[in-house]
């Protein structure tokens, strides 16, 4: 655990909200909460601690569509979950030259949301032919949309004791 | 990434190995820029069968999704459903009987066992041999039967449940499942000697491509591919789920990275899944195999991930949910699509057989690149 | 009338002998694609053709049937009239030098002065029809297909020529009935296994035999050089490969294993043949067995081996054997 403590060290370094969070409950040890800025900070500090990308996503929510980014790491059981919402232009800068496969991740992330990421060597569609490029088909209905806090787990405590209520 | 025209100095032609070939598994289209029998570039053109799975996962409920799971990878249809039945209940704190996850267990491996085998007897069919694929899918097929007793489907499975699984075994599949470790281990000979080593086979795999570390790293390379390079990781064993931290069994690793040892290493994890599924009959608890859950199930807003190892790698399941019976977001990570997207590194410079020798190392499944 | 019976009778037996020579070969060719395909099934743990006939024996005839009723489909930017003189490229060499083949002490139609150099020449022809096919097709995997097998016909031509040479040298003659009626102490495999074993393998390359089937190599260009064919011409080149082999282990028996030569039977002029095709018909099962087994090698490795191992052989074969037969 020494390594994940001097991990969470340098991510608060970033500076980025960083959690750790109950591995049985949320299936990563880490959360990180960030801004776009911050993307290839954390990226490149990961990739020197020889962490690898498990995908690129998003999702979307008000205000803004939201980047999600998992990493987790071959040595030490170490799963990072972060969340980086979009700029006003909806753009995020590209981590593809530090893990290449964020290459297609990125690309499918751009078809499925429109997010366009700065950098990128060939962001053209992935999944999706070419004419289709614009059809953004994850992006939510109006009523459907949700907030950040609707869509978060039980606000700000500490997540290693299980939430009260529970559905049976 | 691409040239409009071939490069005129190289004298380079643009061959299409397209979406129907016999060697691309499935409907996958590869852009070759070739100079006469040399790859020069390969540029995998996705998409042909774009399911939008992801956003099918939005609109049903959670257990309404199951059956889309099994489509995934339909090869080991189990392995991917299990992520999925193991997501739903970690997040909502739902507790699976031992029964239930020693038959999960059980019924993983053979489905990864089934993978391999399949995966044998389509690599050799892509060299050339046409007679191994026969002797694979005849030992498949004993897989098959033995899961579709207690399942009812041949390949697409929906046998697991949230809470559990859908039936108990019984004495009957125990029996069938411990001749069939039996007959296995015999068979492990018969492909030594018709496969591994065959003059011709060696020549054309060994020392032909490197996978390294580095490029495990950078691509998000997971699976028995990366662990020929070395690296010993297996979410059963690193993040362990389900029964797997009761099982005593290796992982196997491989040292250069050549698809050589990737070959091995594979046949060496079908035995480890023998050793696990013998463990498991040996030791199975009595207990019930499903607990109820509610009919609507409605799980915490939150989100949650979920990876499991399949035959192929790491599939890991991220969904984001806002309280009701619905996902908000449900993203699933494919290994088969961060493998492929090293091919355009790998092949430079390739013969054209050993591009369709590489894909088959790769051990791809289209439906689960495009989703 | 009158003109019919003032024609030479050798010029009638010509004719018939031709005409009975190229309705056997195509009756062999028909057998041994059953006998393939029932074999590979053996091989593959499975029965083969069951279904037409008993045990499936009318299975080739089913096939030519369907394969007369479909399409003859000619792609729109291939060039039509080689692309339909293909396939009759691919049969008609190799039918035509059937004719110096000796199948017993009196059957065997014309036998040439020449007639191993005759052999030699039609069987280089071969390439023409691969070549023509796949050029012509208009399809980049045909073309692949086609060029793969000029390298590789004429790569294999010259241990095949070097070994056969070995055996000129012992016979001193290159009349195929010479060759054979000097095998009647000893045969030739006995004097010369590595020139035989460097004829079957050359042999199997020429025909495009697994595991050298590069330019039809189906999982990596579909189906090489006769991709755009359909139909009855699709089968023809079929044929054909079963006819070059056919001519290939015929070559090799009466060169190697004495031709028509055994223990003796009643009319042995004729009934020689009986032999003959139980020899031809072993080597063609082996051949059928490498097939079935091996996967396919590389096209660099294919020609290395022609050109590093097989050709460096044949010679050290020839020098020896030279040496040897002046002693």
């Amino acid at each position: 655990m020494d390594e994940t403590d001097r991990l969470i060290d340098d991510l608060g370094g970033l500076p980025a909200a960083v959690n750790r969070v109950d591995y049985r409950r949320r299936g990563f040890h880490l959360e990180v909460l960030l801004n776009a800025e911050q993307v290839r900070k954390l990226a490149g500090m990961l990739r020197d601690r020889e962490f690898y990308l498990s995908f690129v996503s998003a999702v979307h929510l008000l205000p803004a569509i939201e980047v999600l980014y998992q990493f987790a790491s071959f040595a030490l059981p170490c799963r990072i979950m972060a969340r980086a919402a979009v700029t006003e232009g909806g753009t995020m800068p590209t981590i593809s030259d530090m893990f290449h496969g964020a290459n297609w991740h990125e690309r499918e992330t751009r078809d499925m949301f429109g997010v366009v990421f700065t950098g990128h060597p060939y962001l053209e569609p992935l999944l999706l032919p070419e004419e289709d490029a614009d059809l953004k088909p994850l992006l939510k209905a109006e009523g459907e949309l949700k907030t950040v806090d609707k869509i978060s787990a039980q606000p700000k405590k500490d997540a290693a004791e299980p939430p009260a209520e529970e559905e049976r | 990434m691409t040239t409009a025209t071939g490069n005129q100095d190289r004298h380079s032609f643009f061959l299409n190995m397209g979406p129907q070939h016999p060697s691309t598994h499935g409907v996958l289209r590869i852009l070759l820029e070739m100079d006469g029998e040399y790859v020069l570039e390969a540029e995998p053109v996705l998409g042909y069968g774009h399911r939008i799975q992801e956003k099918m996962g939005e609109s049903r409920t959670w257990k309404a999704f199951m059956p889309n799971t099994s489509r995934l990878d339909y090869v080991g249809a189990l392995i991917c459903t299990h992520g999925y039945v193991g997501l739903i209940e970690r997040m909502a704190g739902i507790e699976v009987p031992p029964r239930a996850e020693y038959i999960r267990v059980i019924t993983s491996e053979l489905n990864r066992i089934g993978s391999h085998l399949l995966w044998l007897g389509a690599f050799l069919l892509d060299l050339g041999a046409f007679t191994p694929i026969m002797y694979t899918f005849d030992d498949r097929e004993q897989i098959l039967d033995i899961l579709e007793d207690v399942t009812g489907s041949r390949l697409t499975y929906c046998y697991y449940r949230v809470g559990g699984v859908n039936r108990d075994i019984d004495e009957s599949f125990i029996e069938k499942t411990r001749d069939f470790i039996r007959r296995l281990r015999g068979r492990f000979k018969i492909y030594q000697d018709l496969i591994t080593d065959n003059i011709i086979f060696i020549k054309r795999v060994r020392d032909i491509v490197r996978f390294t570390p580095d490029m495990a790293r950078r691509y998000g390379l997971t699976g028995p591919l990366l662990r020929s390079t070395g690296i010993r990781y297996d979410i059963r064993k690193n993040e362990p789920y389900s029964a797997y931290s009761e099982f005593d069994f290796e992982v196997p690793v491989g040292t250069t990275g050549d698809c050589m040892e990737a070959y091995q290493v594979r046949i060496r994890e079908m035995e480890q899944c023998l050793r696990i599924i013998e463990q498991a009959l040996d030791r199975l608890p009595e207990g019930p195999v499903l607990v109820k859950t509610p009919r609507k199930l409605k799980l915490p807003p939150g989100d949650a991930s979920f990876s499991v190892e399949t035959a192929r790698g790491e599939l890991a399941y991220y969904l984001v949910s806002d309280g009701s019976d619905v996902p908000y977001r449900l993203k699933i990570r494919s290994p088969c699509f961060s493998n492929l997207s090293l091919l355009p590194e790998v092949c430079r410079d390739m013969l054209l057989s050993d591009l369709v020798m590489v894909l088959g190392t790769l051990d791809l499944v289209i439906p689960a690149i495009d989703r | 009338m009158e003109d019919f019976n003032q024609l030479p009778p050798e010029l009638i037996r010509m004719i018939v002998a031709v005409v009975v020579v190229i309705g056997f070969v195509f009756l062999n060719s028909l057998v041994l694609g059953y006998l393939e395909r029932k074999l590979a099934g053996r091989f593959q743990l499975r029965p083969g053709p069951m279904e037409v006939g008993p045990q499936g024996v009318l299975q080739l005839i089913a096939d030519a049937v369907k394969l007369l009723g479909k399409q003859f489909i000619i792609p729109r930017e291939a060039n039509a009239p080689l692309f339909r003189l293909a396939p009759f490229l691919a049969f008609v060499p190799v039918g035509v030098s059937f004719i110096v083949i000796p199948f017993s002490q009196k059957l065997q139609v014309r036998d040439f002065d020449v007639g191993l150099v005759f052999i030699l020449a039609v069987m280089a022809f071969n390439v023409v029809a691969t070549l023509v096919a796949g050029w012509m097709s208009n399809n980049k995997y045909s073309l692949f297909g086609a060029a793969r097998s000029v390298a590789q016909n004429v790569a294999y031509e010259i241990p095949m020529l070097l070994s056969v040479v070995a055996v000129v040298l012992i016979t001193n003659s290159v009349s195929m009935k010479e060759i054979v009626l000097s095998q009647q102490e000893v045969w030739h495999v006995v004097t010369q296994p590595v020139a035989f074993l460097i004829y079957f393998i050359a042999g199997m390359a020429e025909t495009h035999r697994a595991p050298f089937d590069l330019p039809e190599a189906e999982s990596e260009l579909t189906a090489g050089f006769h991709t755009e064919f359909s139909g009855i011409c699709f089968s023809f080149f079929f044929l054909a490969e079963y006819t070059n082999m056919f001519f290939v282990g015929s070559v090799a028996v009466a060169l190697f294993f004495g031709g028509w030569s055994g223990p003796t039977l009643p009319w042995m002029d004729y009934s020689g043949i009986v032999w003959y095709m139980l020899k031809v018909y072993l080597l063609l099962f082996i051949m059928i067995w490498i097939r079935w087994t091996f996967p396919r090698v590389r096209f660099d490795q294919l020609l290395n081996f022609c050109w590093k191992y097989l050709t460096p052989i044949a010679l050290v074969n020839l020098l020896v054997t030279a040496v040897l037969v002046k002693l």
